[in-house]
């Protein structure tokens, strides 16, 4: 068997990697794929917390490298799913712990034993980057509808494209906020995507369940009301090469709010 | 009377749709378009010393012809419609004539070979009487995603390849009469 390995980055910090590498991975495992997350944010670990694993972390990648382990013994099981499974990054080492030679082992490695490795690459366009880029394939670039996020996401993609090993590089939008998408105050969907130029594989809306989820180290696409949950899970079939809409963000209306519409839709009229 | 005003505000008030913009309304508008500015310069590694470079390379050849306000010459990209140019501003305080042109062009000439190819057009504007003169280039808005993302054949090469391409550049600048010269890329 002969995976995917997809690296998630975004250049900038803040906008949703870990977030969108612990719901893609729990979604793709939910639908019965064995898959590896990598957490290469030495020093800046967070993929275990958000998954709620914190507390079973033993050895890390770098044990892994530094051969105090076998790559087996450095794999924790999500508590949920079987299939999902975290290498956790060493809190207490940087990125220097790591070579972009050692960690393309790691996931070839991975890859040779699951369906997909997602690898949570850490904010920045340094060593860090490069080591997590090394051993992916695809690429899938997060970014959120503010300027900073998507020049740095721009930069990002301009660094990819070069790499040959990477075929495919697409793009999530993240943190969405419809309602100030309508008032002309951020940028729409198809902005950003006309800017930066690539595929969209999502496009996640801002929720607050997003919060309570990390929380309670239980990510989002598990609880099945919530819309993050379902643009995730959306995601997750993209990636498996399912053609689904995106989802209509619009609020639902009420009968006062359809009202307005009409009340809206003759003023504009006359 | 002002119960009523109150009534009619209240009522209005309800129909009016809640989310309508008051203020800012353009912000997102303002952002995309700062934004594709300076991806196109991040884009192009232009830096700001190669910029400079461009500026005082530019300086040199126009006064040759022209006596300009260098202090106020300016040169930036801008957005325009779906392209990015770079424009070049330049207070034109006097055209110079033809005795202190030549004077020039051989002292120049001396130093390094010059494509004279543009000078000719100049030298049409040289007897009118502007008080500015503004040369736009056009610059291609640089491809410079992979193939794997944007699969484009024509876009392999530099820019004198796309030159080349009559479909994809409609350059116009050798039979421009007026004082601009545009070369205007046709592809959005």
């Amino acid at each position: 068997m002969t995976g995917r390995v997809i690296v998630i980055t975004s250049g900038k910090g803040g906008v949703g990697k870990t977030t969108t590498s612990a719901n893609i991975g729990t979604a793709l495992a939910k639908e019965g794929y064995k898959v590896v997350l990598i957490d290469t944010d030495l020093g800046l670990r967070n993929l275990d917390l958000l998954l709620g694993l914190e507390n079973r972390i033993v050895y890390t990648i770098v044990d892994v490298i530094e051969e105090r382990c076998k790559l087996k013994q450095a794999l924790v099981k999500d508590k949920k799913n079987p299939n999902l499974q975290l290498l956790a990054a060493a809190q207490t080492r940087d990125k220097s712990a790591v070579s972009a030679e050692q960690l393309k082992e790691i996931c070839d490695t991975l890859k040779e034993q699951n369906d997909f490795v997602l690898v949570d690459c850490p904010a920045g366009i340094e060593q860090g980057f490069q080591n997590a880029v090394a051993g992916a394939s695809e690429a899938i670039v997060v970014t959120t509808p503010e300027m900073s996020a998507i020049r740095d996401a721009d930069r990002i993609i301009g660094l990819l494209g070069p790499k040959e090993e990477i075929t495919s590089v697409k793009l999530l939008l993240n943190r969405v906020r419809p309602s100030l998408i309508k008032t002309n105050e951020m940028m729409s969907v198809d902005d950003v995507a006309e800017i930066l130029e690539i595929p969209l594989v999502g496009i996640i809306p801002e929720d607050t369940g997003i919060i309570t989820s990390t929380n309670k180290g239980d990510p989002i696409v598990n609880s099945e009301d919530a819309l993050a949950g379902k643009a995730y899970r959306n995601v997750a079939q993209r990636i498996l090469g399912e053609e689904v809409p995106f989802l209509d963000l619009d609020e639902p209306k009420g009968f006062v709010e359809k009202i307005k519409n009409v009340f809206a839709k003759l003023k504009a009229k006359v | 009377m002002s119960i009523f005003t109150d009534i009619y505000n209240t009522v209005a008030k309800f129909f009016r749709q809640s989310d309508e913009p008051v203020i800012g309304e353009a912000s997102k508008a303002v952002a995309a378009n700062r934004l594709k500015l300076v991806l196109m310069q991040d884009r192009t590694n232009l830096t700001p010393k190669v910029l400079e470079q461009m500026r005082g390379e530019m300086i040199d050849l126009l006064s040759k012809y022209l006596e300009m306000d260098k202090d106020m010459l300016e040169l930036n990209f801008e957005q325009e419609g779906d392209q990015v140019a770079l424009m070049l501003s330049i207070p034109v305080i006097r055209a110079k004539d033809e005795d202190e042109i030549e004077a020039a062009t051989q002292s120049t000439d001396d130093l390094t070979e010059e494509d004279c190819s543009e000078d000719d057009d100049l030298e049409q504007n040289e007897d009118e009487n502007v008080e500015e003169n503004e040369i736009e280039q056009a610059v291609k808005p640089k491809k410079r995603r992979s193939k794997k993302i944007t699969p484009p054949e024509d876009f392999e090469g530099c820019n004198e390849e796309i030159i080349t391409e009559p479909n994809e550049l409609d350059c116009s600048s050798s039979s421009n009469e007026d004082q601009n010269v545009v070369c205007e890329s046709t592809e959005a």
